[in-house]
């Protein structure tokens, strides 16, 4: 190495420590930390004990690591195909060359941008058993019941398993445990404008000669979304996933807002228990056994949206 | 290029040495010379300024002779931030933190014991109602002393019971007089039960999750008891236990469980004038002395029922409580003769954190509002009573809240009780919680839920020793729960 180049590298060096810095201070050394506490009965308050694969043993045997696991995994299966299918809906509404096309995309992205206490707020009062705007909707227009789940029931009575209750329609949405999980997903759609966004982009980088070659080949509207805009489109949807998998499985602001878990822990969901267990507890300790056991779940699942990518997901020029 | 990079090195430059130059300074208004004790508390608003006060006044006369300066900062989830700033060895001098988290912090070395400071200020029990200074103890050493208490009383709407007045006497109860038994409270709260012609509750007597702050220690009102410290054990499943929390689900048995739902989600939250007991859509809750300011900030109207608040004030005490729609008095318990004047009690707490820089100082802080007239002050003030064994006649006549004799009454109280002391009581009041909901939802009965809870509470407590043991503070041994009084 030259002595220009040296100096050359110094500079460099000098213009990224900010963010070097930042990077080795705020997050490696963290979760090297963290690393270490999980290995170790650590309150904060003390100095940390080693206790080896302790509170792994224990985080096997936690009835709320399941309990949490198991809501989460329901909020996902929930919120990620009806997020991923409701933004790739709107985003192809928005990509037809209509009038007032650029209004559409501003509306659809707006409640991206409403900080998410003020997002809980507003949908805490929109599901409101009594006075909220959707049951009142409802009941305006005459759905106003209780669902009995006759044949659901006569296939849990024929398996031998304990039949549904009755639900009151329109339901009690987040204060009751049966649906206040649903309401939760159903409110995670607010903020599908960044994904449309995303989708957007991807569509408009689709070749209008594909379209026009399905054309002259006969293929009606459906066909061409099937066969041409899909599998144009799926590295974008692999992204739109990849990144739905990471953010729902870290979700905690809304709905430690708008439930706090409940009702009966109904939506006690993995990250509120973390904190909890972190910073209500004191026991950073095991809470950081639970952040390395989402990052290996979170990274599964991601290896295997990887693993599979290659049977659906066509890049132009391959 | 060179130049460019250059210019904005040198513009990066320039920015650090504007922040160095310009950046945050000492507090100016701290008089040189003085010791600095930072002080942390939760109360901001109107509660900060009052507690801003009394800071004021302590710097004006104590400080100013001893060369003390506290600098109060109203900071949110105090509890947290101190927690981390302890940990991070930058505690504040003081924190004002609640009853709940001295054992917590106690237990695992955070706090500075205060015998030897209180000792030296000639401050000990005989100066404190036996509830609020139990709180302020754990395992035998005092670790904070008192600012502001509180306990817990029926707050009841004496003009639902005048519109109900009827129903009332065919019920047995006096309209005039808040229910003493909790079988004479039930009758009381069927009796000014009222429902829409489509079966909604448009005013109910008294429904358990409203506020529900306090629900859980239920059981204080039926003779049972939670926790026993000394043996580290829980006691959910004891017969008075059970019957508490039987009696916590009889009210959504009789008055719906859905019809329940409806009616809370259509109440507003506490501290808002659509909040149940302010709107007169409930007859009767579980609440602090707080309430006397929340009432009249509110929906003055509930306490000028006769006259104007500026008239009211002249009048002799007993008169006054005429002049109010709602009333207080001591929460019905199963048995008036032999479980008189139960009440939950809470307070908020000074702490000095362990490695805070000026301990001595600070205590001379705390000490100051230990002193009659300073307490008296502060808690007039903030709408509470005095956690000291001697109250002045001033303080009762002129205090804002024309019930606060009830409360002082209850403070006394030999059925006074304290949060639970146990080092996990964060965990244990969530598991409380839920074994709550599963009854008040009628999802378990009380007998399941209080012994899944018993299970729940054993396991935690087992795991909080096996934890203690490795750091040589506690023996290893197996924890038990039993179901009969400790």
């Amino acid at each position: 190495m030259t002595s220009r180049d040296r100096a050359q590298l110094m500079k460099g060096l000098a213009f990224t420590s900010p963010w070097l810095i930042g990077f080795l201070g705020l997050t490696i050394i963290p979760c090297a930390l963290s690393l270490y506490y999980s290995f170790c009965d650590y309150s904060v308050l003390e100095p940390p004990v080693w206790i080896g694969l302790e509170n792994y043993r224990e985080l096997l045997i936690d009835p709320e690591f399941y309990r949490t696991l198991r809501n989460t995994a329901y909020y996902a299966l929930l919120t990620i195909p009806a997020g991923l299918m409701v933004s790739l809906g709107l985003a192809l509404l928005l990509n037809a060359p209509i009038k007032g096309q650029a209004i559409y995309r501003t509306v659809i992205f707006l409640p991206s941008l409403v900080p998410a206490v003020a997002t809980a707020m507003v949908w805490m009062w929109l599901f409101n058993a009594r006075l909220g705007l959707i049951n009142t909707a409802l009941r305006t227009i005459g759905l106003e019941t209780e669902l009995r789940f006759t044949l659901v029931n006569r296939i849990l009575e024929a398996l031998n398993i304990a039949p549904l209750r009755p639900l009151p329609f329109p339901p009690a949405w987040l204060s009751d445990p049966r649906t206040a999980m649903l309401a939760l997903a159903l409110m995670s759609l607010w903020g599908v404008g960044h994904t449309v966004v995303i989708y957007l982009a991807g569509l408009q980088d689709i070749p209008r000669d594909l379209y026009e070659a399905a054309e002259i080949d006969g293929a009606g509207p459906v066909r061409r979304l099937f066969n041409v805009t899909l599998p144009m489109l799926s590295p974008v949807i692999f992204f739109n996933l990849v990144m739905a998998i990471i953010g729902t499985l870290q979700v905690f602001a809304i709905p430690f807002i708008m439930t706090g878990g409940g009702p009966l822990r109904a939506t006690y969901l993995y990250t509120q228990y973390l904190y909890e267990k972190a910073f209500m507890y004191q026991q950073m300790g095991y809470a950081s056994a639970m952040a390395w056991i989402q990052l290996l779940i979170i990274l599964a699942l991601t290896g295997i949206a990887f693993g599979t990518s290659r049977r659906w997901v066509h890049y132009q020029g391959r | 290029m060179k130049l460019v990079s250059r210019l904005i090195l040198a513009i990066m430059l320039i920015l650090a040495a504007g922040i160095l130059i310009l950046g945050p300074k000492p507090d100016e208004n701290v008089p040189p010379g003085r010791i600095v004790v930072d002080y942390w508390e939760k109360w901001s608003g109107i509660e900060g300024a009052q507690m801003q006060q009394i800071v004021d006044w302590f710097n004006e006369t104590v400080g100013r002779e001893k060369n003390i300066f506290v600098r109060y900062l109203a900071i949110a989830q105090v509890d947290r931030k101190t927690l981390t700033a302890t940990a991070a060895g930058v505690p504040p001098d003081i924190a004002g933190l609640w009853q709940r988290d001295l054992v917590s912090m106690a237990s695992r070395n955070a706090l500075t014991p205060l015998d030897e400071f209180a000792r030296e200020h000639g401050i000990d029990q005989s100066a404190y109602k036996p509830v609020f200074w139990k709180m302020c103890s754990h395992d035998g050493r005092l670790y904070s002393l008192v600012s502001t208490p509180a306990t817990m009383a029926l707050h009841f709407n004496r003009r639902a019971m005048l519109q109900s007045a009827d129903q009332l006497r065919a019920a047995g109860v006096d309209p005039f007089q808040a229910p003493r038994s909790i079988a004479e409270f039930d009758r009381w709260a069927e009796a000014l039960d009222l429902r829409d012609e489509r079966g909604n509750i448009r005013r109910a007597g008294y429904v358990p999750m409203e506020p529900g702050w306090y629900i859980s220690l239920t059981p204080y009102w039926f003779g049972g008891r939670l926790w026993d410290p000394a043996r580290g054990e829980f006691y959910f499943t004891d017969p008075r236990t059970i019957q508490a929390f039987e009696w916590i689900q009889s009210y959504p048995r009789r008055l719906g469980k859905a019809a329940l739902a409806d009616f809370s989600s259509a109440a507003g939250g506490f501290g808002t004038p659509n909040s149940p007991f302010i709107a007169g859509t409930v007859g009767g809750v579980l609440q602090g002395p707080w309430m006397g300011n929340y009432t009249f900030n509110l929906r003055p109207a509930m306490s000028e029922w006769v006259v104007p608040k500026s008239i009211e004030l002249f009048l002799p005490r007993a008169a006054r409580q005429f002049n109010y729609e709602w009333a207080v008095e001591a929460f019905p318990s199963v048995d008036p003769v032999s479980l008189p004047d139960v009440t939950f009690a809470d307070a908020d707490l000074l702490m000095i954190p362990q490695g805070a820089r000026h301990p001595r100082q600070a205590f001379e802080f705390i000490a100051f509002l230990q002193r009659q007239d300073v307490m008296e002050r502060l808690n007039s003030l903030h709408c509470k009573p005095s956690p000291l064994s001697r109250v002045s006649d001033d303080f009762i006549r002129r205090h804002p809240n024309p019930y606060i004799a009830v409360h002082e009454r209850l403070a006394r109280s030999s059925n006074a009780w304290p949060q639970i002391a146990s080092p996990i009581q964060a965990e244990i009041g969530a598991e409380l919680e839920l074994a709550v909901q599963q009854v008040y939802l009628l999802e378990k009965t009380p007998a399941q839920a209080l012994a899944e809870l018993t299970d729940r509470a054993r396991g935690k407590y087992q795991r909080f020793v096996e934890r203690q043991s490795l750091r040589g503070r506690m023996a290893p041994r197996a924890v038990t729960a039993v179901g009969g009084q400790p």
